[in-house]
């Protein structure tokens, strides 16, 4: 009945010193590539940490396809279909890559099949993974070790996958497999939320955009618009004369 | 020929202590724990053991797997009661605590056994093996085949196991363990269990080839320490390349000039510190590299 | 309020010293009770000691009692030799026990945390080793017997009670005397954060070597003394680790880092020691009482017993108290005078050509592992500009902070610095030459006050600024008077954690103000802070600037940097992509790029 994959309430969060968000609202539609943008210490990361249930919201409600989840530890929401792919170090750097995927599949440990079906279904999509399988995550390069992150989370089948920062650190090479493998994720009408920096990138990416700022969104647009407005080149370079 | 016979002594030795040394390691590397009350724990394994062959007569080595299962029960106690409370403290608390431990248990040991020295007398207590000129005393060498036996099973465990791979993945990057849903709780207290289930099976084989008596608890986590700081702390290969050369310094120090070993043991640590501080395979800064 | 507490405490103090001395007077008979007050005092010496290297530097030693035996040795060997009693060389026991700490700390605290705590051990077991196979100097395991003075049967312990007690007042008026001085705060400094510590001017190396001499110095001191006392010593009894872990016991159940928790733990551990002696019979039950009471004290009162009461006490007093309203935008407002010589240097030389460069960077390479983090950075900073240094995130920024300040050696390139040469030098060498930097996340001493905070850099290396007291002398005004200047005064007294992030960004400003810095590098002076306090922190980099300070600033704030700097680069994976006036910068497609993205991906994004 919605179309919302995912919707925050008026959230507010913070960590000891103060409130990070401040009565956030944000709605992300189902199979869309939604991406935050905006100046450092907007809070960005901060909503993926409320979203995950690493940290709980103070005020307001989070909403995964209508249901609260407000209230689930971080293993539950795992289970509940929110995968995440973070910044970095996210693999076990001595285990190998086909082992590093596996282990994205601990929560379906118990059900040997599905998972071996889950693990044929990334190998199919991520080539690397059969390519690279017995070395160790430690000796991937950058854009190689983003791929098989992602692996990692997609072999839970996850519905709603956040990335926090996908280019970072990248060359531009890498950059282009990688937004070409998110949008062939939404492809099977899995939801993506990616936070960028590089504005641009991110709205490229995008269906949606988001613009925060001071724990806030400030703009919700289509990521077109959002990529054209004068008010948001401000807000990174200050006002050109 | 002299030669021979003091590395295949040092060999042995360092089987047995690859076995006790990676219980310590593991609860490092997982945990960030120093255990200095794996010494106790080996110790007062060793007491159960002569304790059970005193009343039954048993072969002791049968008894590595009752000792083992069930010290892997009392670590999983001991660390929800305690552990848990105290590790959000730091490293520098759990040390203390798990010193504690180990007071308490050697106080404990002393007043249920006594301040004697025990031995458990098998009938290969006294054999020993000839392999052309070079001498095998039999104790070590079941203590060292049983330890190899022991650790294969760990390593097996660790490399094929769900719960074994939690738990390596947790040691190599605790976020990324959360991030796939391993609870941190839980994979914990089974780490200070497996540990402890280490120490329960090493107190099984230093029964067989050791003199034992409480306050001996000392000496084996100085040397398991010295032994896994040289390897790198939370590294499990790192302890068994540490116990191989620290096993082979002892057999030669023991051989040339035995009131000197303990001398050659601390000297070979304390240099290699000296030149290498995060140890020969230092696990802490390769885990920041990805 | 706080003054009364003062002179109650010290009331407390005084009333404890007397009743010390009073007792053999007063109780002639009390023979038992002396020897028990001798242990208390043995261990109270031991755990004050100890407490100087691992409470107050922060470096755990748990084989700490070897210095206990290199004393009872040195006396031992020397009483023999000379046929007088031991304690005679209680004063060359201390040079003995501090010359071989200071050889064992030259080599050993290269090493940190569970790689030095082992070493302790292993020295101790070692030197116990050598003692007892060195049977021509030692005697072996044998031991050495000494003959009892012939006053021995007459005064009985009296005369080693006070021996014993002299050691005790010197050692906590020593700890004392560290604590109230800069050294002191030197030590704490190291223990709240090494690398920190070193770029404020702190000769870290050489003052973990102080620390660990002056640790050694009682026990050398009362070895001696103890020798004589016990009448007979061997390598197992003085080279114990089981005294290692009862004097640091000792000092975690009083509290370390404090002056008293050490002596108070002393006493507790040797009551303790005794009564399980006395009321269970023997060893086995003092080990299991020991290890109860270490348990106890790590679940229920972590910082120890003395520190927990205090901490209590001080809450019940505080209760009454109203909590102060700072009024922030009043203070942003105020506008401090700042007397100039506070903050900088007599003027050099090379002051008089504005045009020359104060810094230079050539050819500066650093990888981690496979990531080239700087690759091949050359720049030059003109004295009195205020510079930026702006990037996207990852693009190496705070590693080359890092290799001009010397928290990192650059793997090539080399660093000049007002015409020197500084490529090798250490941190604090830079920093007593004029160089000052904050970080991104504050690195402040989380367990000083703010002031505290503002006296701890060694703007000169001399003896005379180490020892003396860091409350006293004209580093207080200055710090206080920066303080104002940014508008913190208010906050002196408050540790450094109660202050919100922003605040304590200032702070770290204000701290290195006291190095009379003559380059200020900001590692991104303005993240996380409110619009107020970024307003405070323009002005006051606007008026140090005025008066010829140099400025390096990260920052991602960009208008502010724009505003703010003379002259900016622009750094991307590793390398200087622009360099230019913030106009040029402003303008720069190629800057334009990095920040928003590639223009090749997208049409119509006019900027």
């Amino acid at each position: 009945m919605s179309n919302s994959a995912l919707t925050l309430k008026n959230v507010f969060a913070g960590y000891g010193g103060g409130m990070v968000l401040q009565g956030l609202d944000l709605e992300v539609r189902k199979g869309s590539i939604t991406c935050i943008v905006g100046p450092n210490g907007a809070g960005k990361s901060t909503v993926f940490r409320v979203i995950s249930g690493l940290l709980k919201a103070s005020e307001g409600d989070v909403l995964l396809a209508g249901e609260s989840i407000k209230s689930l530890s971080p293993a539950e929401i795992l289970e509940n279909g929110v995968t995440q792919v973070p910044q970095s170090r996210a693999l076990f750097p001595e285990m190998s890559v086909k082992e590093n995927i596996l282990m994205g599949g601990y929560l379906i440990r118990k059900n040997p099949k599905l998972l071996k079906e889950r693990m044929a279904m990334v190998e199919e999509m991520i080539p690397i993974v059969r390519e690279r399988a017995s070395q160790p995550a430690g000796h991937l390069s950058g854009g190689q070790r983003r791929m098989v992150e992602i692996a990692r989370t997609l072999i839970l089948d996850p519905s709603l996958i956040l990335m926090d920062e996908p280019s970072l650190g990248l060359d531009p090479k890498s950059v282009a497999l990688v937004s070409e493998l998110i949008k062939r994720m939404t492809k099977d009408g899995r939801t993506v939320l990616l936070i960028e920096q590089n504005v641009r990138l991110g709205m490229y990416l995008a269906n949606d955009g988001v613009v925060m700022e001071a724990g806030k969104v400030r703009i919700s647009a289509p990521a077109k618009d959002i990529a054209g407005d004068p008010e948001v080149a401000s807000m990174y370079l200050g006002k050109t004369k | 020929m002299e030669i021979i016979q003091v590395l295949s002594y040092g060999i042995l030795l360092g089987g047995l202590y690859s076995l006790l040394s990676s219980g310590l390691a593991l609860i490092f590397g997982v945990l960030d724990i120093v255990n200095v009350a794996q010494g106790a724990f080996l110790v007062s394994g060793a007491f159960l053991t002569w304790q059970i062959w005193d009343l039954t007569g048993i072969e002791p080595i049968l008894l590595i797997p009752v000792v083992a299962l069930l010290w892997f029960g009392l670590g999983i106690i001991i660390y929800r009661t305690l552990f848990v409370r105290v590790a959000p403290q730091g490293p520098s608390m759990t040390v203390l605590l798990s010193f504690g431990l180990a007071l308490i248990i050697e106080g404990a040991l002393n007043l249920i056994f006594g301040n004697k020295f025990k031995s458990v007398q098998t009938s290969y207590s006294l054999q020993s093996y000839k392999l052309g000129e070079i001498n095998f005393p039999a104790p070590q060498v079941i203590a060292s085949l049983a330890a190899a036996v022991v650790l294969v099973l760990l390593y097996l465990y660790l490399m094929l196991s769900w719960a074994g791979r939690a738990l390596r993945a947790t040691a190599q990057n605790r976020d990324g363990a959360a991030l796939i849903g391993i609870s941190h709780r839980k994979i914990s207290s089974f780490a200070y269990g497996l540990g402890m289930a280490t120490a329960g099976a090493g107190g099984v084989l230093i029964s067989v080839s050791y003199p034992i008596y409480p306050a001996t608890h000392y000496e084996w986590i100085s040397k398991l320490l010295g032994i896994i700081v040289l390897g790198g702390m939370g590294s499990i290969p790192g302890a068994i390349i540490g116990s191989m050369l620290l096993g082979i310094v002892e057999a030669a120090g023991n051989t040339y000039a035995p009131q000197w070993t303990i001398l050659f043991f601390y000297g070979v640590i304390i240099l290699s510190l000296l030149f290498k501080p995060e140890g020969l395979l230092g696990a802490r800064s390769r885990k920041d590299s990805v | 309020m706080k003054s009364l507490r003062f002179t109650k405490a010290k009331k407390i103090a005084v009333l404890f010293w007397a009743i010390l001395i009073l007792i053999p007077v007063l109780l002639p008979d009390s023979q038992y009770e002396q020897s028990l007050l001798i242990v208390c005092f043995l261990f109270a010496i031991m755990a004050s000691g100890w407490n100087i290297l691992s409470g107050l530097a922060g470096y755990v030693s748990l084989g700490h009692s070897v210095f206990l035996g290199v004393g009872m040795y040195t006396g031992a060997i020397l009483g023999r030799e000379t046929g007088v009693f031991t304690f005679y060389f209680a004063p060359i026991g201390m040079l003995t026990a501090m010359a071989f700490a200071f050889l064992l700390g030259s080599i050993t605290l290269r090493t940190r945390s569970h790689a030095f705590v082992i070493i302790t051990i292993a020295i101790l077991l070692s030197v116990q080793l050598i003692v007892s196979n060195w049977v021509e100097l030692t005697g072996g395991s044998n031991g050495i017997i000494f003959r009892s003075p012939s006053w021995a049967r007459t005064a009985g312990n009296t005369p080693y009670y006070y021996m014993f007690l002299v050691v005790l007042v010197l050692t906590v008026a020593l700890v004392r005397f560290i604590m109230n001085a800069r050294l002191g705060a030197g030590f704490i400094s190291i223990r709240d954060d090494e690398s920190k510590a070193a770029s404020i001017g702190i000769n870290t190396t050489q003052y973990k070597v102080i620390a660990y001499c002056l640790s050694a110095a009682p026990y050398g001191l009362v070895g001696a003394i103890y020798s004589q006392y016990l009448g007979f010593i061997n390598p197992t009894g003085s080279f114990s680790i089981l005294i290692s872990v009862y004097l640091v016991l000792a000092a975690l159940v009083g509290g370390k880092g404090t002056l008293w928790g050490p002596v108070f733990g002393g006493f507790f551990i040797a009551f303790a020691n005794e009564a399980s002696t006395v009321f269970s019979g023997g060893i086995s039950a003092r080990v299991l009482i020991m290890g109860v009471v270490l348990v106890f004290t790590v679940m229920f009162v972590p910082q120890g017993l003395l520190v927990s009461v205090a901490t209590m006490l001080r809450k019940r007093l505080a209760k009454d108290k109203t909590v102060e309203f700072i009024n922030q935008a009043a203070i942003a407002e105020r506008d401090a005078p700042l007397n100039l010589n506070n903050v900088k240097r007599a003027p050099s030389k090379a002051k008089a050509d504005s045009s020359e460069s104060i810094l230079q960077v050539k050819g500066l390479y650093k990888s981690f592992g496979g990531v080239k983090a700087v690759n091949g950075v050359t720049m030059d900073i003109k004295r009195g500009s205020i510079t930026g240094l702006i990037g996207p995130n990852g693009s190496g920024k705070t590693t080359l902070f890092n290799c001009i300040t010397g928290t990192y050696g650059a793997d090539s390139g080399i660093v000049i610095f007002n015409g020197t040469d500084i490529t090798k030098m250490q941190p604090w060498t830079r920093a007593h030459m004029g160089m000052g930097r904050t970080f991104q996340i504050t690195k402040l001493f989380k367990s000083m006050s703010v002031l505290d905070n503002l006296v701890a850099p060694l703007e000169k290396p001399s003896a005379r600024n180490m020892l003396a007291n860091k409350m006293q002398g004209e580093e207080v005004e200055r710090a206080r008077e920066i303080l104002d200047f940014m508008g913190l005064s208010s906050f002196e007294k408050s540790n450094v954690s109660a202050l919100s992030f922003g605040q304590q960004k200032l702070v770290e400003f204000a701290q290195i103000l006291m190095l009379r810095p003559d380059i200020v590098m900001l590692d991104e002076p303005a993240s996380g802070i409110n619009p107020t306090l970024i307003e405070r922190l323009s002005k006051a980099i606007k008026k140090l600037n005025d008066a010829g300070t140099t400025f390096l600033i990260v920052e991602h704030n960009i208008p502010l940097v724009l505003g703010l700097c003379d002259y900016i680069h622009v750094l991307s994976a590793g390398e200087i992509m622009v360099s230019g006036t913030p106009e040029e910068v402003r303008n720069n497609e190629a800057v334009i790029e990095a920040y928003l993205g590639p223009d090749t991906l997208l049409e119509g994004l006019d900027v």
